[in-house]
């Protein structure tokens, strides 16, 4: 009878709470170990919290799929998705999409993140996105293939690293290896490629396309030099091809052993040390180099947790986000998966560093990093974008000249943004 | 030796020749115009699920698009939306033509690099308010250089290029395709493995497709064909097949003519299993050698399935969209990659629409002069 | 002629028959490698370990095989999962368009009616928009009726294989001989009875084609599947399973094992085009026509 009771009460209990149960679903990265990663933090909430269920779902890796995908579901404001993971470069455009997390408890973590990544996720003073991990770009070089041609350290500028990368280029194709070239980067036309331009146009004093605070700088010498330097080393450095490069396709350069330098994010560290690599424990990392005068610039990258306007439970989604970018959380993430974090104590906690010792030398980096323009031109950088990285590729490939292709990108901004021109 | 027996009159059995392939004329009696009117009927009433179909998924979607082409709508934003009329149509297709001043020094006289006079650059010359008009192409006339500006050069240029690229590829799969057919509609042993072998390419996943290719057309000798052309010393083994602007066509063409050819091949070989044995056996008693055989009894009867092969190949090479997008990339638009990006990237839905509405008018003018030119053959 | 000079032209035939052969077979060799080049190139990256794959120069056959890629590929149910909604959403809409085209290509072909023509072009029209342009009216339209995700692919799918079923039977129903029709009328079928038992079964080469074309078109789609499944992953077609392939960090790219997918995934469609093949070239059967 007792038992028969308390089965009862059970079910009852059971049946509340399953009344009761709040569902967040997470549109997340497909990526294996990154998916993992979130599906084992979603337990752990889901531990903490009974009472809500957190699905993940994986959306394409790329990026441009993606914002494909999220487009759709904004057009037609489907509640689907409580929880986007979203681009550094998105909050600006899609700003009018998500809640403002200031208003559901973001005030107090947002110190423990870099500035520079939360003022890019502030538009309007609405907090729209909770960084989650960051990326910089980084200059990989081959520690071997340096003291084999005599070099003491990593280049500084620019102008050595074209010299060393000739120097090492002529050597190993003597060599017998006429597959080899000095320096591969992301040249495609792309978002990517606005990343590394902006990296030799900022390194140069050129600025940073458009000023946060809304002037168009980029027409003006040292970005043209910049991009001139840039497109230099087509053919001569770096290969005819490298007008096609992403970022997977430089590292597969990198990684079968035939490039000196390259340029890409961090992930491509941990790749290069896998047993059966190549390189494995012949390369290392630095800040990339600088122009004459200038100093060096890595473009922000990395991903933030943003809130649907549409979601109907956007309490317990922003909880949820807040949650998966907490400091543990992140630590997690760090010792586990190599993910950068955005909190800036995780750069000094011990566990982290023994797991990836890589790490402290790039908290200068991420500190320092240069932002694109992305809030500044608010909701139209993705058009800006597009109007820069056109522009250079063109220069990349020979059918227009720095001045002129500088010139046409002032224009273009201008009338995409309607802001004054200046200079840097 | 006698001539070949006359090519037999085809069946006239492209869908739109004549009205209807019923029998001959009926006499018109009571008893039968209910007979006409019960067969209308009854032709309705077939066509119904098929008008279902179309008003459930078509009737929405593409009144949308059509509508949307008139606004200044902006995708995914809450900005209002206003009647614009033609005016995306206008950015889209505002073209004009400048002449291109030579460079001058100082004195006034032309400046020359290697011999050959320098000329302004395009954007000096071009219109730049109210609208930017940017350079498509220059072109020489008459001892001046010239010139072509258009608002949207991109769209101007991807029109073109797909125009191109449907033109040759479908060239190019027809031949082919009827090559195949005619070699599997004969018999030899082997043949069902070798028909099996022919939709490979067709059932290959096309994404998964294009990477492949990607991959045999790396830039470097990690890809094959570099490492072939290298190898066999054709070439330093650096070929960037989807950077150099020259190569870029060809290489599309080559990837969607291997991944399509399949498809002429099939509907081509269905075709011919069609036409009675008898009149080639006839043919070949009669002496008429293959070729004489092929263009007088073969062509002609297979007419019919070549226009349709040829109409919907031509349709899918004008939306080609998978292979542009994943290869090519902001490189080098085809008409309808440039509409998704108009779309993706600008969030400019009124525009994206007016691009995919004049794809829709291209390929209806395709359509339509295929069956015009098909029927007077026939 | 001479006993000699017969010999001599009964060799020369002798000679040109056998250079024919040769040739013809030179042909099909040629053919083949064209058609399986790149499948066999897949199939040796699938075989290759990742470092092996960006060596350079590329190498035609793997220094050491793996099995890796197919087993990992093999070993996750999600890709396993989406190859049978993927069946079952290519059989769906094939079997719909075939039943949808027939009738209706056989309305179109073989009967007179006001609005035959223009009825063609709207049907037609209906693969004349690009896929991205009827994509955000579509995802609507899917929401609005609240279709789950599988029956809006086979609806949606529709849109482009309907079109060329349709045109493709009414080609082949107008180009049957109407004496047939006529025949079985007078014998006394009504006009379904005449579809049925003389028509349907000489347009089988016709149905198989456009059937194996149609397959395989859905078989192959992305844009679509990938809007209508993001929020419901156990519905993903091969496709979008393939894209979602990633390593096992961000932005790396696991070549290898989407090639071991890619010809996992086609075999099956070679299978069924095995089967299928005979009938394509069924022909006539004799003694219909002629009677």
């Amino acid at each position: 009878m007792r038992r028969t009771l308390s089965l009862i009460v059970m079910l009852v209990l059971a049946g509340a709470v399953a009344g009761a149960q709040t569902v967040v679903t997470v549109a997340a990265g497909a990526v294996g170990q990154e998916l993992e990663l979130t599906r084992a933090a979603a337990e752990r909430y889901m531990k903490l919290h009974p009472d809500v269920t957190v699905n993940v779902l994986e959306t394409p890796d790329l990026s441009d799929n993606r914002l494909g995908l999220y487009l759709q579901m904004f057009e037609a404001k489907s509640s689907d998705v409580d929880v986007f993971q979203i681009d550094v470069i998105w909050p600006g455009d899609l700003a009018e999409h998500f809640v403002d997390l200031y208003d559901y408890g973001a005030r107090d973590v947002a110190k423990e993140h870099f500035p520079a990544i939360i003022e890019n996720n502030t538009v309007d003073g609405r907090l729209i996105g909770v960084p989650w991990f960051t990326d910089a770009g980084l200059l990989y070089y081959r520690t071997d293939l340096l003291e084999k041609y005599g070099f003491s350290g990593p280049p500084t500028t620019w102008a050595e690293l074209t010299d060393m990368a000739k120097t090492i280029q002529d050597g190993e194709r003597a060599a017998g290896n006429p597959d080899f070239w000095g320096f591969v980067w992301q040249g495609n036309s792309y978002e990517g490629l606005t990343c590394d331009a902006l990296e030799w146009v900022a390194s140069y004093g050129g600025g940073s396309i458009v000023s946060p605070d809304g002037t168009i700088t980029i027409n003006n010498d040292k970005a043209i030099a910049a991009i001139d330097e840039a497109a230099s080393w087509v053919g001569t450095i770096s290969p005819n091809g490298v007008t096609s490069f992403g970022e997977e396709e430089a590292r597969n350069m990198w990684q079968a052993g035939n490039a000196a330098f390259m340029r890409n994010w961090p992930y491509a560290y941990s790749l290069g040390n896998a047993d059966d690599s190549v390189i494995k424990g012949k390369f290392d990392v630095n800040p990339l180099p600088a122009g004459p005068g200038g100093k060096p610039a890595a473009t922000l990258g990395g991903w933030q947790l943003a809130v649907s306007k549409y979601s109907k439970n956007p309490a317990a989604a922003a909880d949820v986000a807040l949650f998966l970018a907490s400091y543990d959380e992140q630590k997690i993430r760090a010792v586990e998966g190599s993910l950068n974090p955005t909190i800036m104590a995780l750069y000094q906690d011990p566990d982290v560093l023994a797991a990836v010792p890589f790490f402290g030398s790039l908290y200068d980096v991420f500190t320092n990093a240069v932002a694109r323009p992305s809030t500044a031109t608010a909701p139209d950088y993705a058009a800006v974008s597009r109007a820069f990285y056109s522009a250079v590729h063109s220069v990349l490939t020979g059918q227009a000249t720095a001045a002129d292709a500088v010139a046409e990108i002032e224009a273009d901004v201008e009338d995409i943004t309607g802001f004054p021109t200046g200079q840097p | 030796m006698q001539d070949a027996p006359e090519a037999p009159t085809p069946p006239a059995a492209l869908p739109l020749d004549g009205e209807g392939g019923g029998g001959r004329g009926r006499p018109k009696k009571n008893g039968v115009s209910r007979l006409m009117r019960l067969e209308r009927r009854t032709a309705y009433l077939l066509l119904l699920p098929t008008f279902l179909v179309l008003a459930v998924i078509a009737a929405y979607p593409f009144g949308q698009v059509v509508y949307s082409s008139l606004t200044d709508a902006k995708f995914a934003s809450s900005q209002p939306t206003s009647f614009v009329g033609l005016d995306n149509y206008r950015t889209l297709f505002a073209m004009t033509i400048r002449r291109l001043p030579p460079k001058l020094d100082e004195s006034g006289a032309p400046v020359l690099v290697d011999g050959k006079v320098r000329y302004e650059s395009a954007v000096s010359v071009l219109p730049r308010s109210p609208r930017r008009y940017r350079q498509v192409f220059q072109f020489g006339l008459l001892g001046h250089r010239y010139v072509l500006g258009a608002v949207s050069a991109d769209f101007v240029r991807a029109v073109w290029d797909t125009v191109v690229f449907t033109v040759v590829a479908v060239a190019l799969e027809t031949i082919l395709g009827m090559i195949i057919a005619l070699t599997l509609s004969s018999e030899f042993r082997g043949r069902g493995a070798m028909r099996a072998a022919m939709l490979v390419p067709w059932a290959v996943i096309t994404v998964v497709s294009a990477r492949i290719w990607e991959w045999m057309l790396q830039p470097t000798r990690a890809g094959l064909f570099n490492a072939l052309g290298s190898y066999l010393g054709l070439s330093e083994g650096r070929t960037d097949f989807f950077g150099n602007p020259t190569l870029q066509l060809p290489s599309m063409i080559m990837m969607d003519v291997w991944k399509t050819t399949p498809f002429m091949a099939l509907l081509l070989l269905a075709g011919l299993a069609t036409i009675p044995a008898e009149y080639a056996e006839a043919a070949k008693v009669d002496g008429a050698g293959p070729l004489r055989r092929f263009f007088r009894i073969t062509l002609p009867l297979l007419t019919p399935t070549l226009a349709v092969a040829l109409i919907f190949r031509t349709l899918d090479s004008l939306r080609v969209f998978d292979i542009f997008q994943v290869v090519l990339g902001n490189q080098r638009y085809s008409m309808a990659s440039f509409a998704q990006d108009m779309l993706i990237s600008r969030r400019d839905m009124g525009l994206s629409s007016a691009a995919s509405v004049t794809i829709f008018v291209i390929i209806f003018v395709f359509a339509l002069l295929y069956v015009r030119s098909m029927k007077v053959d026939t | 002629m001479t006993g000699r000079r017969v010999a001599r032209t009964r060799r020369r035939r002798v000679a040109l028959r056998v250079t024919g052969r040769v040739l013809f077979w030179l042909l099909i060799a040629v053919l083949l490698v064209y058609l399986l080049f790149p499948f066999y190139w897949a199939l040796v990256s699938a075989l290759k370990t990742q470092t092996e794959l960006i060596r350079t120069p590329a190498t035609l056959w793997p220094e050491n095989p793996v099995l890796a890629n197919f087993r990992s590929v093999l070993g996750n149910d999600r890709f396993v999962r989406a190859l049978g909604v993927s069946t079952l959403v290519a059989s769906s809409v094939t079997l719909l368009s075939l039943l949808v085209g027939a009738v209706a290509g056989y309305a179109l072909g073989k009967m007179r009616f006001q609005g035959r023509g223009a009825s063609l072009y709207v049907i037609l029209a209906m693969t004349m928009f690009p896929q991205i342009a009827v994509l955000a009216g579509l995802y609507a339209v899917i929401r609005l009726l609240g279709m789950p995700a599988v029956p809006s692919m086979i609806l949606s799918y529709m849109l482009f294989t309907l079109p060329f079923t349709v045109w493709v039977l009414t080609s082949f129903f107008k180009g049957l001989p109407d004496s047939l029709l006529q025949a079985a009328q007078v014998d006394g079928a009504t006009l379904l009875q005449a579809f049925r038992h003389v028509l349907l079964p000489l347009t089988a080469p016709a149905l198989v084609t456009t059937g194996l074309l149609a397959f395989i078109q859905a078989w192959n789609e992305y844009l679509f599947a990938l809007t209508f499944t993001v929020i419901d992953p156990p519905a993903r077609t091969v496709p979008v399973a393939i894209a979602l392939f990633t390593g096992e960090i961000a932005r790396q790219e696991p070549f290898g094992e989407i090639m071991a997918a890619a010809v996992i995934v086609t075999i099956p469609l070679v299978l069924l085009v095995l089967i299928f093949q005979q009938r394509i070239v069924a022909g006539l059967t004799a003694g219909a026509v002629k009677g």
